[in-house]
C-alpha cells in the first residue's frame, strides 16, 4: 500500500468537501445553529408550561370542611407545606351543589360537557357526605397514610363507590387537564396533610405523627460524577448518531456522487490502488464524522451550560447542579470513544454508499443502515442493563458501556471487559474497512448498470444458473428464513411442552420442519445436486476417527463453557424452571428414544443445514472464514436460550473449522452427535440417584449432585482435542480437490 | 506496444445468463500509430479500453500495455497509460491546475518535474487561460482539454481515447484531433474509440470494426477498401454491420468465410 497514493487522496477530498458548502453546513454550521435553536425553543415551550393557569372548577364547595378550606373567599389556594407556589397556577370557579334529586348524575354530564368543551381544564365534585367520610376513614383507619382518592373521569369511567366523597373529571387526552389534575392531587395531598395533623391535635396528639421520615442522606458520588452519570447516558448516543450521520453524507457524496460525476472511474484508472482509495476516502469520512460528532457534542455541552445558568439564575440550583457541567475527564472518554465507532461507521458508510449508482439512491440506504445501528446505540441507555461480558460482546453498545463506567469511575470493571471490547471493536473495524474495500474491488459495484428487475426472469435464471452449490446469498436467505421460522415457533413452544408427545412433536416440528425443510427445498429447487449442495462426501477415515476423537474430548471444554457462561449470565427463574420440568419428562422416556430424539435427529438436521447447505454456498469464491463465521452465528442464534446461544455460537466455531477441513458435512455430524450424546447422558443419570462407576473417576467427578468432569482429564482431553484438529489438516488429494472446487 | 489477444469479457445476465460484452478480440497498435476501434453504441468498445486501463478485469485472453499484462500488473500498466473517456468526468470543485497536478502526483512525479510538465502541457494544450477556473464553471471543451492534460501529464507512451469527442461542438472536436494527431507526432501509441466515421478517416492509421463483441475486419483503411472493395469508409461501415446481423440470423458458416466470398 502507498502511504503517499492515501494522503494525496485524502487531502483531496478534504479539500473537495470543505469546498462544498452543503457539506459545511451540515458539519460545521448546523450544530453551531441546532442546540442554541433548541434550546431557545424548549425554554420558551417551558416558559408557557410554567406560566399556564390551569382552570378548575369546584362543584359543592359548600360540602367541603369549614374549619380547614382548601381556598380562600377569593378563591384562591390556601398555601399549605408541600403544595407551595402552585396556587398562583391554579384559577378557581366554584359553583354550589344542585338542589334535584338526580343532581350527581346531571352533574357529572353537564362537568364531562364542559370539560369537553373546554370551558374548564378539571371539574373536582365536593359531594355533600366529603367531610363526613374524611372523618369516617380516619376513625376507621387511623394508620392509613394514604392519599385522598380521587376518581378520574376522563370520559363514562365513574367509580363512585370507591371515592371519598370526591370525584374528578378531566379529559386525560389533554394536556391542560393533565396538568390540572396532577397540581390538584398536590393541593389536596397537602390539605389531607393539615387536616389529619388538625385532627391529630384534636385528639391530642402529636402532628408529627404524620410527618413522613426524615432520611438524612450521605452520597459518596462526588457532584461531578453525579452530573458525569447523567449525562454520560445522553451524551453517547446523540454523539454516535451524528458521528454516523456525519459519515453518511460525506460516503454518499465521495462514492455514489462520485460514480454520478463520473470522476470516480477517472480515479480508478490511476495509479492508486482500490485499497488506497477506500483508506483516503475512508478517512475524509472519518474525519468529518469525528468533526461532526463533536461539533455537536460541544454545541449542546455549550448551550446545556447555558441552559443550566438560566435555571440556577431562575430559582432551580438542585437541577442547575444535577445538570451543571461535563468533567473534562468525561468528554476524553468520549472521544476515546468517538474514534473507534468513527472508524466503523465510515468504513460501514463507504461500503453502503459505494452500492449506489446515484446520491439520490445513495440516500435511500441511510434509513436502514440507521435502523440496524440505532439499537445498538440506544442498546446501553435501557436502565437495567450495564457493562457484562454479555453486553461487552455486542458491537457498539459493548464500547458505549464501557465509556459509561469509565465516566462513572468504575475503572476496576472497566478493564475487566477492555479486552472484549476492544477485541470486538477492532473486529468489525476490520470487518466493515474489508467489506467496503471489497465493494471498491467489485465490477458489479462499480459498475453495475440499472438493469429492470423481472420476477418472471429473476425465477428463469434461479433455476437457469443453479450451481452444484447454493450461493452466498441463497445461503445466507436460508439462515434468515430459519431464523424467522424460529421466531414464530418460540411464541407456540412456551406452553405447549406439557407431555413427552408434545416434546416428540415439537422437536421433530423444529428440526426437521423449520430447519431442514427450509434447507432441503432450496437445495432441491436452486441447486443441481442435493448430495452436492448438502456436503454429504465421502469421508476420508482419518478425518473420522478425528471427528470420534474431537467428539469425545471436546465435550469436558464444552460442559465448562456451559457452566462459564451459566456463571456469568444465570438462567432466570422461569427458565430453570421449564427446564427442570423438561427434564422430569425425558427421565421417565427409555434412553434409546432421548438419544434419538435429542443427539442425533437435532445433531443430523442442524449439520445438513448449517455446516452442509449455508456453509457450502458461503464458502464459495475462498469465503472459507466468512462461512465459519456467519454459520456459527446462524447456528447459535436458533438456540432460543442465550445462555445455550452462547456456547452453541462457539462450539459452531469449532464445527465449522471441521466442515471446511474436511471438506463435508458427515465428521460434523459426527462430533454433534457425540457430543449431544454425551450431554444428554449425563442429565440422564442423575448425579443424586447413581453411583459413579470406579472405572469412571478418572474422568468424572459428583460434585454438588452435579456431573462434572475431573480436571486432570479436561487438561488432556485439550491436548489430544489439539492434535486431532492437526490432523485434520491434513488432506487427502480427494479432500483437497473437493474443497478447491467447491471454494471455486 | 499494445497487445490483444483472444480477450474475452462477459457480463451475468438476468435474462440470457451471460452477456458477452467481448468475445476473442485480438489486435495490436505501434508507437507512432492512431488504432481507431471504431463500432456502434453497445459493440464493445468501452469494455476493451476499460481492460486496458485495468478498469475491467477480462474473463479470459491476454492483453499488454508497454509490455505488462494488464490481469497481473496493473499497477504498471497505469503508469504506462492516459485514459481520457467521455465517462471520466473532471472534479467540479478544482480547478484545472489543482486536477492535473493531483494526478501528477499520484503518478509519483517530483514537485519540481511535475511544475515544469504542467507549464509545457498547458501551453501546448492552450490552457492558461482556465489553470484557475474550476471544474464547475469549464465549458464542456474546457473540461475535454483538462482531462486530456491530466491523461498526459506524467507522459505516458500509451493514450487511449474513448469517445473522446462525443457531446463536443465542431469546433472543440476539431482542436480534440489536433491535439491526438500531435501526440501521434510525439511517438505516442494511440487507441481512438469512436462510432464518427470522419473522424477514423482524418486521424486513424489502421482500425478494427467491433460489433456485438467481435471484430468483424481490421487493418488500414485503403487495405479494407481494397479487401470490400468499397472506398467510402461508411459504406463499407454499414455493409459489414448488416451483413453480420443477416449472418448471425441465419446462424450459418462463419462470419470470416463469408467475408471472404465476396459480400
Amino acid at each position: 500500500m502507498n502511504w503517499r497514493h492515501i494522503q494525496l487522496i485524502y487531502h483531496r477530498e478534504m479539500r473537495d468537501q470543505l469546498r462544498d458548502r452543503r457539506t459545511l453546513f451540515t458539519i460545521a454550521v448546523l450544530p453551531m445553529l441546532l442546540y442554541p435553536l433548541i434550546g431557545l425553543l424548549m425554554m420558551q415551550v417551558a416558559q408557557f408550561n410554567r406560566e399556564y393557569s390551569v382552570r378548575i372548577r369546584i362543584v359543592g364547595q359548600e360540602n367541603w370542611p369549614q374549619n380547614l378550606p382548601l381556598i380562600d373567599h377569593q378563591r384562591h389556594l390556601l398555601s399549605r407545606p408541600g403544595a407551595e407556589g402552585i396556587g398562583r397556577l391554579m384559577d378557581f370557579t366554584t359553583e354550589s351543589w344542585p338542589t334535584e334529586s338526580d343532581e350527581l348524575s346531571k352533574l357529572r354530564l353537564t362537568s364531562s360537557a364542559a370539560v369537553q368543551l373546554d370551558s374548564v381544564d378539571a371539574v373536582l365534585i365536593v359531594k355533600p357526605d366529603f367531610a363526613r367520610r374524611m372523618r369516617e376513614r380516619l376513625a376507621a383507619r387511623s394508620q392509613s397514610h394514604a392519599a385522598v382518592e380521587m376518581d378520574t373521569v376522563p370520559e363514562q369511567a365513574i367509580t363512585p363507590e370507591l371515592s371519598d366523597g370526591l370525584e374528578l373529571v378531566a379529559n386525560l387526552a389533554r394536556d391542560h387537564s393533565q396538568l390540572a389534575q396532577q397540581r390538584l392531587q398536590r393541593a389536596l395531598d397537602a390539605w389531607q396533610q393539615a387536616w389529619v395533623s388538625q385532627e391529630l391535635v384534636a385528639a391530642g396528639m402529636s402532628p408529627r405523627l404524620v410527618e413522613p421520615l426524615a432520611l438524612a442522606q450521605t452520597d459518596t458520588a462526588p457532584v461531578s460524577v453525579r452530573r458525569a452519570m447523567l449525562w454520560s447516558k445522553v451524551l453517547p448516543f446523540v454523539m454516535l448518531v451524528w458521528a454516523l450521520t456525519g459519515a453518511f453524507y460525506p460516503a454518499i457524496d465521495l462514492c455514489a456522487g462520485e460514480k454520478e460525476r463520473g470522476t470516480l472511474e477517472t480515479l480508478l484508472s490511476s495509479p492508486a490502488r482500490r485499497n488506497e482509495i477506500v483508506w483516503g476516502k475512508l478517512l475524509t469520512v472519518a474525519t468529518f464524522s469525528i468533526s461532526s460528532a463533536l461539533l455537536n457534542l460541544l454545541s449542546m455541552h455549550a448551550t446545556a451550560g447555558l441552559i443550566v445558568k438560566q435555571l440556577a439564575s431562575a430559582g432551580s440550583p438542585q437541577v442547575a447542579e444535577a445538570l451543571g457541567p461535563l468533567p473534562i475527564h468525561a468528554l476524553g472518554w468520549l472521544v476515546l470513544l468517538l474514534l473507534p465507532m468513527a472508524a466503523f461507521f465510515s468504513a460501514l458508510a463507504l461500503a453502503v454508499a459505494a452500492l449506489a449508482r446515484s446520491t439520490k439512491e445513495g440516500q435511500y440506504y441511510l434509513m436502514p443502515l440507521l435502523l440496524v445501528t440505532l439499537p445498538l446505540v440506544s442498546l446501553p441507555m435501557i436502565p437495567s442493563l450495564s457493562l457484562n461480558l454479555g453486553t461487552s460482546l455486542v458491537p457498539v453498545s459493548g464500547a458505549v458501556f464501557l465509556v459509561r463506567s469509565l465516566i462513572e469511575g468504575r475503572y476496576a470493571e472497566a478493564m475487566m471487559h477492555l479486552p472484549v471490547v476492544v477485541m470486538v471493536t477492532v473486529t468489525c473495524c476490520l470487518l466493515s474497512i474489508r467489506w467496503a474495500i471489497r465493494q471498491f474491488e467489485s465490477e458489479s459495484v462499480m459498475f453495475r448498470e440499472s438493469d429492470r428487475w423481472n420476477l418472471h426472469a429473476w425465477l428463469h435464471q434461479l433455476w437457469r444458473d443453479r450451481g452444484m452449490t447454493a450461493s452466498p446469498t441463497e445461503a445466507i436467505l436460508c439462515g434468515l428464513i430459519i431464523l424467522v421460522a424460529m421466531f414464530f415457533a418460540q411464541f407456540m413452544a412456551g406452553s405447549s411442552i406439557a407431555d413427552w408427545p408434545s416434546v416428540v412433536s415439537m422437536t421433530v416440528a423444529v428440526q426437521i420442519g423449520l430447519i431442514l425443510t427450509p434447507c432441503l427445498l432450496m437445495a432441491i429447487f436452486l441447486t443441481r445436486s442435493i448430495r452436492t449442495a448438502l456436503r454429504i462426501h465421502h469421508v476420508q477415515p482419518s478425518h473420522l476417527v478425528a471427528a470420534i476423537f474431537l467428539g469425545v474430548t471436546l465435550h469436558p471444554t464444552y460442559t465448562a463453557l456451559g457452566n462459564g457462561i451459566q456463571h456469568v449470565y444465570s438462567l432466570g427463574d422461569q427458565i430453570q424452571a421449564a427446564l427442570a420440568h423438561f427434564s422430569q419428562l425425558i427421565y421417565a422416556q427409555p434412553l434409546w428414544a432421548v438419544m434419538l430424539l435429542l443427539a442425533v435427529l437435532p445433531a443430523v438436521c442442524e449439520e445438513l443445514t448449517f455446516r452442509g447447505f449455508i456453509f457450502g454456498g458461503l464458502i464459495k469464491q475462498g469465503g472459507a472464514l466468512r462461512a465459519i463465521l456467519i454459520t456459527s452465528l446462524f447456528f447459535g442464534f436458533t438456540h432460543t436460550i442465550l445462555q445455550q446461544s452462547i456456547a452453541a455460537c462457539i462450539m459452531g466455531l469449532m464445527l465449522g473449522l471441521i466442515a471446511w477441513r474436511t471438506g463435508g458435512v458427515m465428521c460434523c455430524i459426527c462430533v454433534h452427535v457425540i457430543n449431544n450424546v454425551l450431554s444428554i447422558g449425563l442429565a440422564w443419570f442423575p448425579a443424586n440417584q447413581y453411583q459413579l462407576p470406579p472405572s469412571l473417576s478418572w474422568c468424572l467427578r459428583n460434585e454438588s449432585d452435579a456431573w462434572l468432569y475431573q480436571p486432570q482429564w479436561q487438561t488432556i482431553s485439550v491436548g489430544i482435542a489439539l492434535v486431532m484438529i492437526a490432523v485434520l489438516f491434513r488432506r487427502s488429494p480427494e479432500t483437497q480437490r473437493v474443497v478447491q472446487v467447491e471454494a471455486l | 506496444m499494445v497487445e490483444v489477444e483472444q480477450l474475452t469479457k462477459s457480463y451475468p445476465d438476468l435474462l440470457t445468463g451471460k452477456f458477452v460484452a467481448l468475445d476473442h478480440v485480438s489486435f495490436s497498435v505501434q508507437p507512432g500509430q492512431i488504432f481507431g476501434l471504431l463500432g456502434p453504441n453497445g459493440a464493445g468498445k468501452t469494455t476493451a479500453l476499460r481492460i486496458l486501463s485495468t478498469v475491467l478485469q477480462p474473463t479470459s485472453g491476454l492483453a499488454r500495455v508497454n509490455g505488462f499484462n494488464v490481469s497481473t500488473h496493473p499497477y504498471e500498466v497505469r503508469h504506462s497509460i492516459g485514459f481520457v473517456s467521455s465517462n471520466t468526468a473532471i472534479y467540479d470543485r478544482m480547478t484545472a491546475w489543482e486536477m492535473v497536478e493531483y494526478f501528477g502526483k499520484l503518478y509519483g512525479i517530483p514537485s519540481d518535474r511535475l511544475t515544469e510538465r504542467m507549464e509545457t502541457v498547458f501551453a501546448d494544450l492552450q490552457m492558461n487561460e482556465i489553470r484557475d477556473v474550476a471544474g464547475a464553471r469549464m465549458s464542456t471543451g474546457m473540461r475535454q482539454k483538462v482531462s486530456i492534460a491530466r491523461a498526459i501529464v506524467h507522459d505516458p507512451p500509451v493514450l487511449i481515447f474513448d469517445e473522446a469527442s462525443l457531446g463536443l461542438d465542431v469546433m472543440v472536436a476539431r482542436a480534440l484531433l489536433e491535439i491526438i494527431s500531435e501526440l501521434r507526432a510525439q511517438g505516442k501509441c494511440i487507441i481512438f474509440s469512436t462510432h464518427i466515421m470522419r473522424e477514423v478517416e482524418r486521424l486513424c492509421d489502421r482500425v478494427a470494426i467491433l460489433y456485438r463483441g467481435r471484430i468483424l475486419a481490421s487493418g488500414s483503411l485503403p487495405e479494407l477498401a481494397a479487401e470490400f472493395e468499397e472506398s467510402d469508409f461508411e459504406e463499407l461501415f454499414f455493409k459489414l454491420l448488416k451483413e453480420s446481423d443477416r449472418l448471425r440470423l441465419d446462424a450459418a458458416g462463419s462470419l470470416n468465410s463469408m467475408i471472404a466470398s465476396g459480400i
